[in-house]
């Protein structure tokens, strides 16, 4: 930082709008590629919670079986809510991924 | 000497990379805390990012140079996506989701070097999330983290993000178990997703090496077809290139939006 104060610049807020006009020139290649990998990076998601949930409905299920000694009842019980719970955070991984690319996309337009 | 190489390439199976092997052996009260390969490359990783960061913010300067430029975005990047997604709350945790970006960043990268040929096993490269505890490990301090601060904010009102408000009484029964697994399931989703693509990862790159190493073994016409796998193994080379940094960036957003979510638990 001080280094350039001491150059005395002709004008910071010159500068800056330099800077922003030489950014915003690549700007909409640089957006479509972020949002690639982003995109891609979301669908990796899906999967994983998915299995995730049915793991832990499971795992649930399988321990107050052991607690109750009422083997098999909560494990089904367990992998059926496992199962819902896997939808819903598919669904909501989705809504969000949603929200923001929307607001990705108002915020490359307000660029 | 080449069939000396060949015969320790093909030695060496897909799985034995994973191995935890101890450097300096170690024991505190009975338990083994030997410093081990894994450590090692722990270390190698978080000692890149300190000298990484120590030289791009040795001479700070208006106009940012190569190693400052990198630095800079990259602060740039995790501040947007703490931004964007927690909203102005999140800034105080800007350095934890920053900190748990680059180390998982580097983790991978340096877990894609290749080992210096005719190291011993120990010092081979070795990809430290690989390993689900380590995974596992960050994921719950993520969880952690979501937890004391989701109470301290909100109180009990936190519970609320298993009961939102306007939910019928009927429905409770049903609805507040799954969600309850759905929470549980974060922790497990988060450390599972990176630990199985880094483990699958490497095991894919290894054996399509492998394929290389054994076609170009048995000569004659075989060794001609080694040049599939070859391509092969350089294609998945490039596609863990890009999954390194990817794994990094979505354990990074999800750890935001569970943050997010703790942050306006209140509101549901």
């Amino acid at each position: 930082m001080n280094d350039g104060a001491k150059q005395d610049p002709p004008s910071l807020d010159e500068f800056s709008k330099r800077l922003d006009a030489a950014r915003g020139a690549g700007n909409e290649k640089e957006n479509s590629r972020r949002t690639g990998s982003v995109a891609l990076g979301r669908a990796m998601r899906v999967g994983s919670e998915l299995l995730a949930a049915l793991i832990v409905g499971a795992l649930l299920g399988w321990g107050l079986d052991t607690a109750f000694h009422s083997r098999p009842w909560f494990l089904l019980v367990g992998i059926l809510f496992g199962f819902a719970a896997g939808v819903m955070n598919v669904n909501r991984a989705f809504k969000e991924s949603s929200d923001e690319t929307q607001k990705d996309q108002a915020s490359a337009g307000g660029n | 000497m080449i069939d000396a190489a060949f015969r320790s390439f093909q030695a060496a199976g897909p799985m034995e990379q994973f191995e935890i092997l101890p450097i300096v052996e170690l024991t505190f009260g009975g338990l083994d805390i030997s410093f081990t390969n894994s450590a090692l490359w722990m270390t190698i990783g978080v000692g890149l990012i300190v000298a990484f960061f120590y030289a791009a913010t040795r001479r700070r300067t208006l106009i940012p140079g190569r190693t400052q430029s990198i630095a800079e975005i990259l602060h740039e990047f995790v501040a947007n996506l703490v931004r964007d997604t927690i909203g102005h709350d999140g800034k105080k945790f800007f350095p934890y989701v920053f900190t748990l970006f680059i180390f998982i960043l580097v983790a991978n990268y340096v877990g894609l070097l290749p080992s210096i040929p005719g190291a011993p096993h120990e010092l081979h490269t070795f990809t430290t999330t690989s390993h689900i505890i380590v995974t596992f490990a960050l994921a719950m301090v993520t969880i952690t983290i979501v937890l004391i601060y989701g109470f301290a904010k909100n109180g009990l009102k936190f519970l609320k993000l298993f009961a939102p408000s306007g939910l019928p009484i009927w429905l409770m029964p049903i609805l507040v178990p799954i969600e309850i697994i759905s929470f549980l399931s974060r922790p497990i989703s988060l450390g599972v997703r990176l630990f199985a693509n880094m483990l699958a990862g490497h095991i894919i790159l290894k054996l399509f090496a492998g394929f290389v190493i054994a076609l170009l073994g048995a000569g004659g016409f075989a060794s001609v077809l080694a040049i599939a796998p070859f391509l092969g193994s350089v294609a998945i080379f490039l596609l863990e290139f890009l999954v390194a940094a990817l794994q990094a960036y979505v354990f990074a957003i999800l750890t935001c939006i569970y943050l997010s979510d703790a942050a306006h638990a209140a509101e549901h």
